[in-house]
């Protein structure tokens, strides 16, 4: 970086300057000069949004002597309001990581996948190959034997416009049912509303706040933690239930470290207590709801004592919060939360969190749950696909049955669960049983598949047997260097991608543009979309020749333009955020089937399932062993940030966090090297030990994303432990497909050596381009 | 002139390094080394429990330890207040290093010393540091101490404690910390709990 | 527990090299020291150690400079050009440049030979007080002790004289061997005392000269050997005393740069 920035002045005559340091020549910089700083430069700024992880913060790029120097928050978008988090700032790395991949793969003919022996192709023979294996799946299978998974902007193209001309419903993102699934079917049948991307949860009006296992501060997402860290200066009560103390914990005004699987026996105390002391919202109750009466009856049981036995919470404690969350409603709420695919029941679990949201009578009020309304943007018109996209997201919607199309197959893990999006895991079996129908060909879009979904042996067992790999990826991650073909997209930075709108208080559309152009031989998804569907036979779906027309037609729909947007960066629009803005238009806000808020899904009795929730026990920890909980850093996104060397040299690794006293009666000193070995023998590590008073005897917690073992990724590679790995277990939620993931246990295996690897700052020295 | 200053509010930051992050960015730190840290430190014994998140950096001391070692008169304090370092005249000697109490300072690769600037080169056009900027807790306030007007004077006026590092120094630093909850947030005060 | 994002910047920023100059500039101010008052004293002989002592700072001088990350800037003229009186540094520079000059001056036998030489102890005094000085000034690091002040010029010029006593006859320098073998081993026994009744920061000072209490044993052990035997065995004195000195001031330079990382509040 010094030596491509060391600029010997070249003034030209009109430019001529008085310089005022001793003996300076005019022509060259003294030995003493120090190199100039890109801010010294000229620079342009190029508005977009931000890919970080997935909230999509509207950033300022700023852009100097032909490279991307820094990223900042935009100022009027909604989401990032000109602040960012670390992941974001830090793009700048990611864009010009040298481990980056740089040129299409084709897998060695005669290697075995996982071997990494590839050959550079040029992207024409690399395409083409794709495209006649995927022909030839489709002829001798169909077209469902090809599957889609994918995550990021880039997966509107290679989970929903793709796969639905294509014709195959096996499209799924792992946002849905390894993250968001229980929450959005919880929401789907509660409300009638999705939750959605953006959370909807009245922060700054709010003045009681509960988190159930909720790691704000840990996970980052700017607009919330703004929202939170406002709300808690404006004096709102924060209380947080956990078994770790996590940062959220350490702003609390109350921490219940509850016993790990336990928080439905908590919430439906606070149900009954809030009942059977008359401190609901009666009013609220009678207008916007049905189903109290079965509740206040299924509720009888519910007491705080049986919950403390239970839960180990004292029961005044239970008490005490119910009446304080009375006194502060309808400004009380229990955000929904993120990933909620814990323990199997989850979605028992989100419809007890908002029939308790209900109850406080904070839906659609002020320092509840606002209404979010999706912006008015319209699609582009292609002519219409065979298929309805089933991948959903994070606002998905999961409610009912689907339709099948005439001469298509339904997706392959229908009748799993009640929910209508797909599960991803559930999409592994198929390829390697061909039950119910094969799967033989896997198109892997920016998704790590050893690290998010779980049993990753079964996952790699899978891989093996498809016909067709292929892989779409910025990194050479473990599971990309399986594919057979390796097609690497260029970063955010270097690419247009689909608009994104944002349902919202204030509803928003984002562009993205290129900051720079695409280094190496990347390129876009969207490019990459278009040439793989031309070669597949759909051209008729693909009338924009390049993104700029796609994007402008859509935006010309609405009476902007392309070239408007990339001034602005951001569209805001006019939201409905309350009841009462409904009321006045005459619109009733709840999608259910009653029309109002169930508290009492008859959907559900009549599917079989629970109409109401109720507490049963989770997995019990095996002797010797501990529950393996998880979560997140503010510096890392995921498994996609560790080989970034701005955020690895703040945080270069993870560590097992085990309660001090367990670890002293295990004889471990505090950062002594371990082995994490789970109920099936699996082992992951070396990780250090971090003795801490922050969380209960009977779990442990790693930070997720560690572990790496691609070797391309020079930075990530060996570093920590891998949630994902010992995570070989999994309870299917039969309502939502989610996976739930805490019922995972380790034990902790001593006498692990020292990983022999270099400081991230060496490294990241000995790497510069 | 202007003496600038800062504060932190220890109750709201939540130590997500946001800040160190821009700074790198910013001002071009080199890997390696840091103008920016983040300290958490756990307090007290389960359940019993405060943590408190501690942005470091050069504290723009009144009182600088660092610029009287200076041989070559590189290490100076500005007239607003600003402890900053002409990089043409540093020999890289080291002292000023030596000198400091906070471990703010390390030496750049490209043969000078370096350390927060306060983001003197924003600052002197009217906008904040990197690290006020971008901070999604809103717990950094920047300010001149000289101007009855700026927000720093309430930030300062509405906190419940004002601490320093390293009072006993005598360095008079400028980087206030607000509202620790190493000393407010304890419910049992337990000491640092250190293996 | 503490943890961090990132750290402090609490590595050395002193390396092996430092130790070195600490040696190389206590021969350079010790041997001219040494000259100034052979100088004074009409010997003849002062003139040809003068070269001596003018090949040390040379050497000196040459090893800041190579072992400088700014050693292709040329910013090293700053030190002649700025007026730093509060820099131990600054000082050290003018101390030797001017001793150098001083030195050339009565090598090449220039008239007024009282006066260079008056004003090369001067010059050299200096040499030998700054390093300590260097040290003591650093408030934060209370492991350099104000004790320095006086510790590094005896230990200094002690490290030049054990040179000395086998290049020159036995019994011109054994008495000033023996002498400053003396007063550094005071200064020695004093120096964790000193530390161990001080004031707070100096008590954790004191823990972590526990960590070098060996080394200390060691030296106080050679010094008392180049106190005693000094007229008797001015080799074995000269010897033991160039080991004792050495090995006091390197742990003292490397020791003292690592913060007991304390939290401020």
């Amino acid at each position: 970086m010094k030596l491509s920035r060391r600029r010997f002045l070249t003034l030209s005559a009109a430019s001529v300057g008085a310089i005022t340091q001793v003996g300076r020549a005019r022509a060259v910089r003294p030995p003493w000069a120090v190199p100039r700083k890109w801010y010294e430069g000229e620079v342009r700024t190029v508005l977009s949004y931000c890919e970080n992880c997935f909230w999509k913060c509207g950033i300022a790029v700023r852009v100097e002597g032909g490279k991307v120097r820094k990223i900042d928050g935009q100022k009027d978008n909604p989401k990032s309001r000109g602040r960012l988090c670390p992941r974001g700032q830090a793009g700048v790395a990611q864009l010009y990581d040298p481990d980056r991949l740089k040129r299409p793969l084709i897998r060695v003919e005669g290697s075995e996948r996982g071997e990494g022996k590839y050959r550079e192709a040029s992207w024409e023979e690399a395409l083409d190959y794709v495209a006649e294996r995927m022909l030839k799946i489709k002829e001798q299978y169909g077209p469902e034997a090809v599957a889609w998974f994918g995550h990021g902007s880039g997966d509107t193209w290679f989970v929903e416009y793709l796969p639905a001309a294509w014709g195959s419903p096996n499209a799924a993102k792992p946002a849905v049912s390894i993250c968001t699934a229980p929450r959005e079917t919880a929401s789907q049948w509660t409300f009638g509303r999705p939750i959605g991307g953006h959370e909807p949860v009245d922060w700054t009006e709010s003045r009681y706040i509960v988190l159930i296992g909720h790691h704000i501060g840990e996970d980052t997402h700017n607009t919330q933690l703004q929202d939170f860290s406002e709300a808690l200066r404006r004096g709102a009560k924060l209380v947080v239930v956990d078994p770790r103390f996590s940062t959220a914990a350490s702003k609390a005004h109350r921490w219940l470290p509850i016993k790990p699987g336990t928080d439905l026996a908590l919430l439906l105390a606070w149900i009954h207590v809030l009942i059977k002391e008359n401190l609901y919202d009666r009013d609220y109750v009678q207008k916007y709801t049905v189903g109290f009466e079965q509740l206040a009856v299924h509720s009888n049981k519910h007491t705080p004592e049986w919950a403390e036995k239970i839960t180990e919470i004292p029961a005044g404690t239970i008490h005490a919060v119910a009446r304080e969350m009375a006194a502060a409603a309808p400004r009380a709420v229990l955000p929904p939360g993120r990933h909620t695919v814990w323990y199997g029941d989850d979605t028992q679990r989100m419809r007890a969190v908002y029939i308790l949201n209900a109850l406080l009578g904070n839906y659609g009020m002020p320092g509840g749950f606002y209404l979010a309304k999706p912006p008015y943007l319209e699609k582009y018109p292609h002519p219409p696909f065979p298929l309805e996209p089933a991948a959903g997201g994070c606002s998905g919607s999961s409610g009912g049955e689907e339709e099948v199309p005439e001469g298509f197959k339904p997706r392959a893990d229908k009748g799993k669960f009640f929910a209508k999006t797909t599960a991803i895991q559930e999409l592994i079996e198929p390829m390697i049983t061909g039950e119910p129908y094969p799967i033989r060909g896997l198109v892997c879009y920016g998704t790590n598949l050893f690290h998010s979904i779980p049993n990753v042996l079964r996952t790699k067992e899978a891989l093996k047997k498809l016909n067709l790999y292929v892989a779409i990826d910025v990194l050479p991650m473990e599971h990309v260097m399986w594919a057979d073909v390796i097609l690497p997209e260029c970063t955010y930075l270097e690419r247009y991608d689909d608009l994104v709108a944002i349902a919202h208080k204030t509803p928003f559309i984002e562009l993205r543009q290129p900051a720079v152009e695409p280094l190496w031989d990347t390129k876009p998804g969207w490019w990459i979309a278009r040439e793989l569907g031309l070669r597949l036979g759909l051209e008729k779906y693909f009338p924009w020749k390049n993104i700029e027309d796609y994007l402008d037609t859509r935006l010309q729909l609405i009476g902007s333009s392309l070239e408007e947007m990339k001034q602005k960066g951001t569209l805001v629009q006019r939201g409905r955020p309350y009841l009462k803005g409904w009321e006045r238009r005459r619109r009733n806000p709840f999608g259910t089937p009653s029309g109002k808020i169930e508290l009492y899904s008859q959907t559900f009795a009549e599917h079989g399932l629970a109409p109401l929730p109720d507490y049963t026990p989770p997995m019990p920890v095996p002797e010797g062993f501990y529950r393996l909980l998880y979560g997140r850093s503010p510096v890392h996104s995921f498994a996609k940030t560790q080989n970034n060397w701005v955020l690895m040299e703040l945080k270069g690794t993870n560590e097992v966090w085990l309660n001090r006293a367990e670890g002293k009666r295990l004889g471990l000193a505090q950062g002594e090297y371990v082995w994490l070995e789970n109920d099936a023998g699996v082992r992951e590590g070396p990780v250090r030990v971090r003795l801490t008073e922050r969380i209960r005897r009977d779990c442990v917690y790693l930070v997720h994303g560690f572990g790496h073992k691609g070797r391309g990724l020079r930075l990530a590679y060996g570093r920590g432990a891998s949630d994902n790995a010992l995570q070989t277990r999994y309870l299917l939620d039969p309502i939502s497909g989610g996976a739930a993931l805490h019922n995972n246990f380790v034990k902790i295996v001593p006498g692990a050596p020292r990983p022999k690897l270099k400081r991230i700052g060496q490294l990241a020295r000995e790497r510069r381009l | 002139m202007a003496r600038y200053a800062m504060v932190i509010d220890l109750e709201a930051c939540v130590g997500c390094a946001a800040c160190a992050v821009a700074c790198v960015l910013e001002n071009e730190v080199p890997p390696g080394h840091q103008r920016l840290w983040i300290r958490e430190r756990e307090l007290g014994r389960f359940p019993e429990l405060t943590v408190e998140y501690r942005p470091e950096q050069c504290l723009h001391c009144e009182r600088p330890p660092c610029v009287p070692v200076c041989p070559t008169g590189a290490s100076y304090k500005s007239e607003d207040g600003l402890v900053l370092v002409r990089a043409e005249r540093c020999i890289a000697c080291g002292a000023c290093i030596a000198a400091c109490p906070y471990d703010a300072r390390f030496m750049n690769p490209a043969g000078y010393v370096d350390k927060c600037t306060f983001c003197a080169h924003r600052v002197r056009e009217g906008r904040e540091p990197a690290c006020v900027e971008t901070c999604p807790t809103g717990c950094r306030v920047f300010g001149d101490l000289d101007d009855p007007e700026s927000p720093i004077h309430a930030a300062l006026e509405r906190a419940r404690r004002v601490d320093v590092l390293k009072p006993e120094q005598g360095t008079a630093p400028k980087l206030f910390y607000l509202n620790t909850p190493a000393r407010t947030g304890l419910r049992d005060t337990g000491k640092e709990v250190d293996a | 527990m503490t943890t961090f994002y990132g750290l402090p910047n609490a590595e050395p920023f002193w390396h092996w090299t430092t130790p070195v100059h600490f040696a190389l500039v206590a021969l350079a101010g010790g041997t001219a020291f040494y000259v100034a008052l052979r100088a004074l004293r009409k010997d003849p002989s002062a003139r040809r150690l003068a070269w001596l002592a003018l090949a040390f700072i040379a050497l000196d001088l040459l090893m800041l400079w190579a072992e400088s990350p700014a050693r292709f800037r040329l910013t090293h003229l700053w030190l002649f050009l700025s007026f730093k009186p509060s820099a131990p540094i600054w000082w050290g520079a003018w101390g030797l440049a001017a001793s150098a000059l001083l030195l050339l001056l009565l090598a090449l036998g220039a008239r007024g030979e009282r006066l260079w030489a008056g004003l090369l102890a001067l010059s050299s005094a200096v040499v030998l007080l700054y390093p300590g000085y260097a040290l003591a000034v650093n408030a934060a690091r209370p492991l350099w002790d104000h004790l320095l002040l006086a510790l590094f010029p005896a230990t200094g010029l002690l490290l030049a004289l054990g040179l000395l006593a086998w290049l020159r006859p036995a019994a011109e320098v054994a008495p000033w061997l023996q002498v400053a073998a003396l007063v550094s081993l005071i200064l020695t026994v004093l120096y964790p005392l000193a530390l161990r009744f001080g004031n707070a920061a100096q008590q954790t000072a004191f823990a972590q000269w526990l960590e070098g209490a060996g080394t200390f044993a060691a030296a106080t052990v050679l010094l008392a050997v180049a106190a005693i035997w000094a007229r008797k065995n001015p080799y074995l004195a000269g010897g033991c005393a160039i080991v004792a000195t050495v090995l006091l001031r390197s742990w003292i330079v490397e020791a003292g740069q690592h913060t007991l990382l304390t939290h401020g509040f």
